[in-house]
């Protein structure tokens, strides 16, 4: 218990920490400014602006903004990234409550009664509860967050390399079970980024891989390049296709009276409640994540509901519980990040492509070697959540507002915007040529129903893997069987066999299918 | 986004007897990258006794997507599923086209111009593009990235083209 206090004692210390300013034109008076805490202010403020453009999705925003945070030192960076996905992830509600475009699939679910409040004129009071519910189970998530890392961070450091590499071959078959659309698509579309994650020079013996002797392919294809083409530009072509203005139907009257009712109040605690406990398990289930903890909390809500038929016309129990559920999931899929160093969906792998930028190996080994990063990290989250909840409902004027730029405008900014960021990254112009390139692949995937994400999370664990299974099978002196015979990796495999099994059960298919379409009728 | 299902296959170029073309080219085009790792990582060296070469895992890999590829191609011959989805071709081709002039200008003609020409570039993929007002809100872009990127954020970048430095 005083571990935990003591951690997060030295996590707010981190967030709160003053520099010393001393501008010459002051004339060597120094001014005490909270460096962490602006840029968690400005990484909330920045990812409300992108997240709450419609059709621009968290991971999107999150990878386009990466470039911004280079500059920054370690810690500031990261806890600024933490900031962007927040309020990407809370812009991606206001949207879709305000013109029922969701800006991400998490706020699929949001859209349905959020939108129908709104057309009701009742789109404060929606805004209010996805606030507070979103800073109600931020703030559980963070003390979950707090009280498990220490004695994952100790289990993990008992993991071997056999051990390491079932429990990503487990992660990754979560992502597939968790996923939408076609199971065997989304394992092809994870092999399919291992692939590519083995393209530049070979861990071990250096030599070059699949790079035909493109200098810039020796190092390997670029994580934020990747990212940026396959969300974002390829997302710019997708919306040109569905020709941007037309569907758009936003709600015309004033945004008035913010706050809800005493019955509105009474009416949502429970589903916040109940989606905050779902949420956060689902968040640290590996493969899980924001999306699948909000369809499943608003399927739970219609469950437990005895007025079901409101759902869809304007319950703010439709709203409350994913909101909840959503942000809670966010958060706590930090943790198989900050203890095992692995991450369980594709914003997480984002946050390793930028943790490797600054040259940090996710893994328990941060959690003791750099406490004051992970902390720093998690008491940042409480921070951010507390600071989306003051600046967005005095703001929500000006996102209304932001959302009527008309997307002929938007879409050549955000193509420029992420050449100048990708650019950047290496200087290097033959990187703004791959995006692109990855851009167009992206559309395909998208023309065809494959979903990017998981090839993201199989790009970031690919060479994790690799090493691990080579290291692994070093060990062992080449017997494939080490991955059965420990006991910690038998249990991992089997449970991801199980899952594997199951999803191609029929029964345990339609079920799937069934909480997935809930948003499309 | 996807051609809706009750849409008649006007001109379908698939033969009959393949149900679901979005999955059947989706397979094959997997097929195909997998064929070509398989041949990029052939020179690579394979297992040494029991430990790993540098082409063991992109050949294992490639194997695997191989078999899904082909998985995923018999799926579709024997599922009823989706047309192929109809592409636009100005989207993506304008956006390309910024892309590939941002980055070929860049290096010689400095931030400014190559920002404020890829904008131009990239508005020609909406039919709903405005000229003026375009050209407006890209100048404002262009201003507020060249604030952004070198002074905001300290990254290197260069402004005005080279022959203006020298």
């Amino acid at each position: 218990m005083g571990d935990i206090f003591s951690n997060l004692g030295l996590g707010f210390g981190v967030v709160f920490q003053f520099v010393q300013w001393t501008p010459a034109f002051l004339g060597g008076t120094s001014i005490p400014i909270p460096v962490n805490i602006l840029l968690c202010l400005i990484g909330a403020l920045v990812g409300t602006l992108v997240g709450v453009l419609p059709g621009i999705g968290t991971i999107a925003t999150v990878a386009m903004l990466l470039p911004i945070t280079f500059g920054l030192p370690p810690v500031g960076a990261l806890i600024m990234l933490a900031g962007i996905y927040y309020g990407a992830q809370y812009g991606g509600s206001t949207t879709s409550i305000l013109v029922n475009i969701p800006g991400e699939a998490g706020s699929v679910v949001t859209a349905l009664d959020g939108f129908q409040m709104a057309k009701q004129g009742r789109a404060g009071p929606a805004l209010a509860i996805a606030a507070i519910g979103s800073f109600f189970a931020g703030c559980v998530a963070t003390v979950l967050i707090a009280i498990l890392g220490a004695p994952l961070t100790k289990l993990a450091l008992a993991f071997g390399p056999a051990e390491y590499f079932s429990l990503m071959v487990l992660g990754l078959i979560f992502a597939v079970v968790l996923a939408k659309g076609s199971v065997l698509k989304a394992i092809a579309m994870i092999v399919l980024g291992l692939l590519l994650s083995m393209v530049g020079s070979d861990i071990e013996t250096g030599a070059s891989r699949m790079a035909f002797n493109i200098p810039e392919l020796a190092d390997g294809l670029g994580f934020a390049t990747l990212a940026m083409g396959l969300f974002g530009f390829a997302e710019i072509i997708r919306n040109l296709d569905a020709g941007g203005e037309s569907d758009r139907e936003l709600v015309q009257q004033k945004v008035t009276g913010l706050m809800p009712t005493r019955k509105d109040m009474i009416d949502s605690t429970p589903p916040i409640l109940r989606g905050t406990v779902l949420g956060s398990i689902l968040g640290i289930l590996p493969g899980g994540g924001a999306v699948i903890a909000s369809f499943a909390a608003y399927t739970l809500e219609k469950k437990v509901s005895r007025t079901p038929e409101k759902f869809g016309r304007g319950a703010i129990q439709g709203v409350a519980a994913p909101e909840s559920a959503n942000n809670a999931a966010a958060q706590t899929s930090f943790i198989p990040l900050l203890t095992l160093g692995i991450p369980p969906n594709a914003v997480m792998a984002l946050m390793v492509g930028a943790m490797t930028i600054h040259g940090i190996v996710p893994g328990p080994q941060v959690m003791q070697k750099q406490p004051e990063l992970v902390w720093g990290m998690i008491a940042s989250m409480w921070v951010g959540n507390l600071m989306l909840l003051i600046i967005n409902l005095p703001l929500v004027g000006i996102w209304v507002r932001l959302l009527r730029v008309p997307y002929r405008l938007m879409f050549p900014s955000i193509v420029i915007f992420c050449s100048i960021g990708i650019y950047s990254v290496n200087n290097a112009p033959t990187d703004v040529i791959l995006a692109g390139v990855f851009g167009l692949v992206g559309y395909w995937l998208i023309k065809h129903d494959f979903e990017p994400a998981p090839l993201l999370l199989g790009m970031v664990l690919g060479p994790l893997m690799e090493e691990n299974l080579r290291r692994a099978l070093l060990i062992s002196r080449g017997d494939w069987s080490v991955f059965l015979t420990r006991p910690l990796s038998a249990v991992l495999m089997a449970i991801a066999a199980g899952l594997l099994v199951l999803t191609v059960l029929p029964t345990l298919r339609k079920k799937r299918d069934e909480v997935f379409v809930e948003s499309e009728n | 986004m996807n051609a809706t299902p009750g849409q008649a296959p006007v001109k379908s170029i698939m033969p009959k007897w393949v149900r679901n073309p979005q999955d059947f080219v989706g397979g094959i085009a997997m097929m195909a990258i997998a064929v070509f790792a398989l041949w990029a990582s052939s020179d690579l060296q394979g297992m040494r006794g029991f430990s790993f070469g540098a082409g063991t895992a992109p050949r294992m890999f490639a194997t695997l997507l191989l078999g899904l590829g082909a998985a995923i191609t018999v799926v579709g011959v024997l599922t009823e599923g989706q047309h192929l989805a109809k592409y636009h071709w100005r989207g993506p081709l304008f956006v390309t086209l910024s892309i590939v002039s941002f980055a070929l200008t860049i290096r010689s003609m400095g931030m400014i111009f190559s920002a404020l020409t890829s904008f131009l570039i990239a508005a020609c993929g909406s039919p709903e593009t405005r000229w003026v007002e375009t050209f407006i809100v890209g100048v404002c872009l262009t201003a507020f990235c060249a604030l952004l990127f070198p002074y905001a954020l300290g990254l290197p970048l260069q402004l005005l083209p080279t022959f203006m430095i020298r």
